[in-house]
């Protein structure tokens, strides 16, 4: 599979920062520092399971 | 004037106390921030500056360093009061055991009793956090992480330091001294108010990626698969055996938006670097060079000031390796006398809080 982690960065700064720019760039900061590079993944990105896990640990804590 | 900053160099926690009080006396305080050097047993402290102030928010940490406006001090304690004209509201609450799990919710569900708001909701750009945690900890990474996940609010701060003894640091609130936690304070301020994160530092064109590394201990086994350290000499063109020797002078940093976020080498461990902060595996990273903290800081501060119009107050989180290399160039009094023209409190951290956990870097939270 592949494409997933594309997904999920995008949900979740849509999910947080929603039209606000200046959000927008923090949370790709913070997915960053969290070693999670935004501008790496594409659609046809593998499904690497440890950043998927980290990134549903990011959605968890969304609700 | 709504936020005072005062500092006082006497030898007794007694007469230290004492002495803030009578320079806050014509403020009606409504919060007090306060960094005391190490030399200052840490239960005492705490206790009276706590009893100083019994109406107040009253919080701060130990140093390895202190400022105050115009000037670096050491052994001394630094404080800043704001009346309800600064800080429309205040809430400060204690991670404990700052390495286990759940801390940051707790410490958020007071905030949000508080505030009548959930974290997440909470407008980024009317509240502000300042965190303090222990320095010797080496949870920052998690703490801040944490933090980041659960609100947008801008958690600024610093780790606290025990003057380069590296035996315990403290954070104090409610007049208990504490360690292995953090103290996390939620701020509504009445006034503007905007961040600055300098470091002083240029990339050179040479990325170390992490290929191996042991997060846990902040340790990094391999960039481009190769051993760290050989790596990191052959970047910057030494000898194996020189290394160690440039990492005050050229860390590394990951570079988001031109701006690098530093993690500064602690120590060669055998083929192996060790950090001060967390680097993560698949992070790319750049060697960086360094440049001139006056230079730079007075840059950073004439920017915020003409994006705010005027300074009325300023906390600043200042790295103890941006102060070694000051005192290296005899340039502290020239740091301190940077922020002389408005009331100043910060310290010498063990390591500063803005967005992530980072190093060799000033953060500075800065009222309108």
């Amino acid at each position: 599979m592949a494409g997933k982690i594309k997904m999920m960065i995008e949900s979740i700064i849509e999910q947080r920062a929603k039209d606000n720019a200046m959000l927008q760039g923090v949370i790709r900061t913070k997915l960053m520092l969290k070693g999670i590079d935004p501008k790496k993944y594409t659609h046809q990105s593998d499904d690497d399971p440890a950043i998927i896990s980290k990134l549903e640990l990011l959605v968890k804590d969304l609700k | 004037m709504n936020i005072v900053s005062a500092f006082s160099s006497k030898k007794s926690v007694e007469l230290v106390v004492q002495d803030l009080q009578e320079q806050f006396r014509s403020v009606d305080a409504k919060l007090v921030i306060y960094y005391a050097s190490s030399l200052h047993a840490p239960e005492a402290i705490s206790q009276k500056m706590q009893e100083a102030f019994p109406t107040a928010a009253v919080f701060g940490c130990s140093t390895a360093g202190e400022i105050a406006s115009g000037k670096m001090l050491k052994n001394s304690v630094t404080a800043m009061a704001f009346n309800g004209e600064a800080i429309s509201e205040v809430e400060v609450a204690v991670v404990e055991n700052v390495q286990g799990e759940g801390g940051v919710e707790q410490a958020f569900g007071a905030f949000e009793k508080r505030f009548g708001v959930p974290m997440l909701d909470l407008n980024p750009r009317r509240y502000v956090g300042i965190v303090l945690v222990d320095g010797l900890s080496g949870a920052e990474e998690k703490l801040i992480d944490k933090i980041g996940d659960l609100t947008d609010v801008t958690f600024i701060g610093g780790s606290a330091g025990d003057d380069l003894k590296f035996t315990a640091t403290h954070v104090y609130a409610n007049g208990k001294s504490y360690s292995n936690a953090a103290v996390l304070a939620l701020l509504k301020p009445a006034t503007e108010f905007s961040f600055i994160k300098t470091q002083s530092f240029n990339a050179l064109c040479k990325n170390l990626v992490v290929t191996k590394a042991c997060e846990a201990s902040r340790q990094v086994l391999e960039f481009n698969n190769r051993p760290a350290v050989a790596a990191y000499a052959e970047a910057l063109g030494v000898p194996v055996e020189e290394a160690a020797g440039k990492f005050m002078h050229n860390p590394v940093g990951l570079v988001i938006d031109g701006e690098p976020y530093v993690r500064s080498p602690q120590q060669v461990k055998g083929d192996s670097m060790l950090f001060y902060c967390g680097v993560v595996e698949g992070m790319e990273l750049s060697v960086l060079e360094s440049t001139d903290i006056i230079d730079d800081t007075r840059k950073a501060l004439a920017e915020a000031k003409a994006k705010l119009g005027s300074i009325s107050g300023l906390i600043n989180f200042n790295c103890i390796l941006r102060t070694l290399e000051l005192e290296q160039k005899q340039a502290t009094e020239a740091y301190g006398e940077l922020f002389a023209d408005f009331p100043t409190i910060g310290f010498s951290t063990y390591g500063e809080q803005y967005i992530g956990h980072i190093n060799q870097t000033a953060t500075m939270l800065v009222f309108k």
